[in-house]
């Protein structure tokens, strides 16, 4: 299994009597891509933050890789997103004033795998893989439009050649045409890699993309939700 | 490698605010480092006017007045002593050598002084040196004069130039000894000491330039011709101070304390080197005061570092959040923003050392002439090492405030 959760409960602390997570048992087969829809402020970003290890459960357990994150100190968790986990956010995805080339180094960088030529080699085959114009890669990522920003995203997420990705609304800020090209690329290259993918959308149009389609709230029973 | 860049790249990406930083700390540098090296140059300087003389002997006055016309020709004499005296004192036994000094004229801003051969024999500065002729002799005529290094630089003399001394030491005066113009017969070099700025004369040529002159003033009609002169007796009746070098040093307490009891006339002899401190523990108040002043500017412009630092933190917190999630630890960001203050100080103190060399090669001959004070222009010294060790071990300091911010932000990431 690529991700395990059981009796995962989650609340932020200042609000302790106010659930956000309540995950009986969920569970993701290696090399499969989920897509999980739901509203706005229905704890999406939360599961994520816990799938990548930024956000402890208050209760139960994180299997991810087979490997318990609720169990691992927050410098190896720091550690195993770096070498095992690869993210696509809605937006701000790259550091707006590293050019292209340094964003996907950057992430290189915490993966401790540090050879440089044998890294800038794989960066270039990388963006070449991905159809980032050349003339693209020393641009700072804000002269970027919001599609390039998007590839160089998936680039940085997949440099560290990352067993699982997650990817928090990526089309959201894409016209239709781009939007496409961009799910293309996404699903083309997981499946290439025998990537996991956790995609969440409330977007339900792109879950023609997957064989699996999940609604988030049967996955968080918060008492009181239908 | 990859960590300095991003931190460079970050702060260029705030250049409007990090420029006013950087220019704030710069500045506040600029003055710590200006005061702190003025005070050592100067301390340097000063202490370095005289060595070897066991004792300064003047007319009764206070320590560091007599200290300040002896050696730095700054301030006037209360009296002068007689000949005589000078004599006895000179020739008594525990005494190796003894310095005469006759103050009063100047030529053109700089200070005339009086004085005997033994003066270029034993005078000595800094560690011991002693003075030395690159070019020329020591004057043997009345009408010979010595100049110091910048004397002869300024004015442009050459050896058998001729000059002309005015009466008394104002830069401008209308009491010339145009009567009797001196040759220069020899250049010292630089010392960087006040010696730089005399000129030295025979005390038989004070005495003759000053022959038909009453209070001051010139009786006219009374020039003497060169043949009269060699009949007078150019012998001086006083001197106004004199260095005496003795043969013990275990004499030095009981030879000043002689001195200060002489009874024939009321005479203070000084240690040169104990005057000096007590000069600089006088200076030293102001000294702090003005370091104390530097220092808390420069405390001010870290905190303005850091307030901006600070502030950007919260421009930030998406950046912050994506660091984290490419797998930087939460102390990454504290050592990112130390390292953004640590570079905006290594600038700074780069720019403040850069303008200060240049203000001291722009100012030093504007400080030689007016103050006498000879400045290094190489501000890497072991003391300035230390100021910028401190200041950046300051700047480290204050930016935790910031860092530890960062630092916060980055563990508590909200869904």
């Amino acid at each position: 299994m690529a991700i395990e959760l059981m009796n995962v409960r989650f609340h932020y602390p200042e609000q302790p009597r106010q659930a956000v997570l309540n995950i009986p048992f969920w569970s993701l087969p290696s090399g499969e891509q989920v897509f999980v829809h739901g509203p706005s402020g229905g704890g999406k970003s939360t599961l994520l933050n816990l799938l990548s290890g930024l956000l402890m459960p208050n209760e139960g357990q994180v299997d991810i890789l087979g490997r318990r994150l609720d169990q691992m100190t927050s410098r190896k968790r720091d550690s195993f997103r770096a070498k095992h986990i690869g993210y696509v956010f809605q937006q701000f995805n790259l550091i707006p004033y590293l050019n292209a080339f340094d964003n996907t180094l950057l992430a290189r960088q915490f993966s401790q795998r540090r050879k440089k030529q044998v890294q800038n080699d794989e960066i270039k085959e990388l963006f070449k893989s991905l159809n980032i114009a050349e003339n693209d890669w020393h641009k700072p990522a804000r002269n970027l439009s919001i599609g390039q920003q998007q590839r160089v995203a998936i680039a940085r997420a997949l440099i560290n050649k990352p067993q699982l990705l997650i990817a928090d609304e990526p089309t959201s800020s894409l016209d239709s045409i781009n939007r496409d090209a961009f799910m293309a690329l996404l699903m083309s290259t997981v499946t290439d890699n025998d990537i996991t993918l956790v995609f969440v959308s409330h977007d339900l149009s792109l879950s023609r993309y997957f064989n699996r389609v999940e609604s988030l709230s049967e996955i968080n029973r918060l008492e009181g939700s239908t | 490698m990859m960590f300095t860049k991003l931190a460079l790249q970050s702060l260029l990406d705030r250049k409007g605010s990090v420029v006013l930083a950087l220019m704030a700390m710069s500045v506040s540098i600029f003055v710590l480092l200006g005061v702190e090296h003025i005070r050592h140059q100067a301390k340097e300087s000063f202490s370095n006017s005289v060595s070897g003389a066991d004792l300064i002997v003047g007319a009764r006055t206070g320590n560091l007045n007599l200290l300040l016309y002896s050696v730095f020709r700054i301030g006037s004499p209360t009296n002068n002593i007689r000949w005589k005296t000078y004599q006895a004192i000179a020739n008594s036994n525990n005494v190796k050598w003894a310095i005469p000094i006759s103050l009063g004229d100047s030529h053109k801003g700089y200070r005339v002084l009086g004085t005997t051969t033994d003066y270029f024999q034993h005078f000595s500065y800094g560690k011991q040196h002693r003075l030395v002729f690159p070019l020329g002799r020591a004057f043997d005529q009345v009408f010979d004069v010595v100049l110091g290094a910048q004397v002869a630089k300024k004015l442009g003399y050459q050896l058998g130039d001729e000059l002309i001394l005015a009466h008394g030491i104002a830069t401008t005066s209308f009491s010339m000894h145009d009567d009797r113009p001196f040759t220069v017969v020899g250049i010292l070099a630089p010392t960087g000491t006040p010696v730089d700025q005399t000129l030295h004369v025979s005390l038989q040529g004070i005495e003759a330039i000053h022959l038909g002159w009453q209070q001051g003033v010139k009786i006219p009609s009374s020039s003497r011709s060169q043949v009269e002169l060699e009949q007078v007796d150019l012998q001086p009746r006083s001197v106004t101070a004199f260095m005496l070098g003795l043969k013990s040093k275990m004499t030095t307490f009981r030879v000043q304390r002689a001195i200060n009891e002489y009874a024939q006339e009321p005479l203070l002899a000084i240690l040169p080197g104990v005057a000096l401190s007590e000069l600089w523990q006088m200076m030293s108040i102001l000294e702090n005061t003005l370091l104390l002043v530097s220092a808390l500017v420069f405390v001010a412009a870290c905190l303005g570092v850091s307030a901006m630092l600070l502030s950007s933190i919260r421009e930030r917190s998406r950046e912050i959040q994506l660091f984290r999630v490419i797998g930087a630890p939460p102390y990454f960001l504290f050592f990112l923003i130390e390292l953004e203050a640590l570079l905006i100080t290594l600038l700074s103190c780069t720019l403040a050392a850069a303008f200060l060399a240049a203000c001291l090669v722009l100012l030093r001959d504007y400080l030689v002439a007016s103050f006498g004070l000879h400045m290094e222009i190489n501000l890497f010294t072991e003391n300035n090492f230390y100021l910028f060790a401190a200041l950046i071990s300051a700047s480290i300091i204050i930016a935790v405030i910031p860092s530890f911010s960062g630092y916060r932000q980055a563990r508590v990431i909200q869904g």
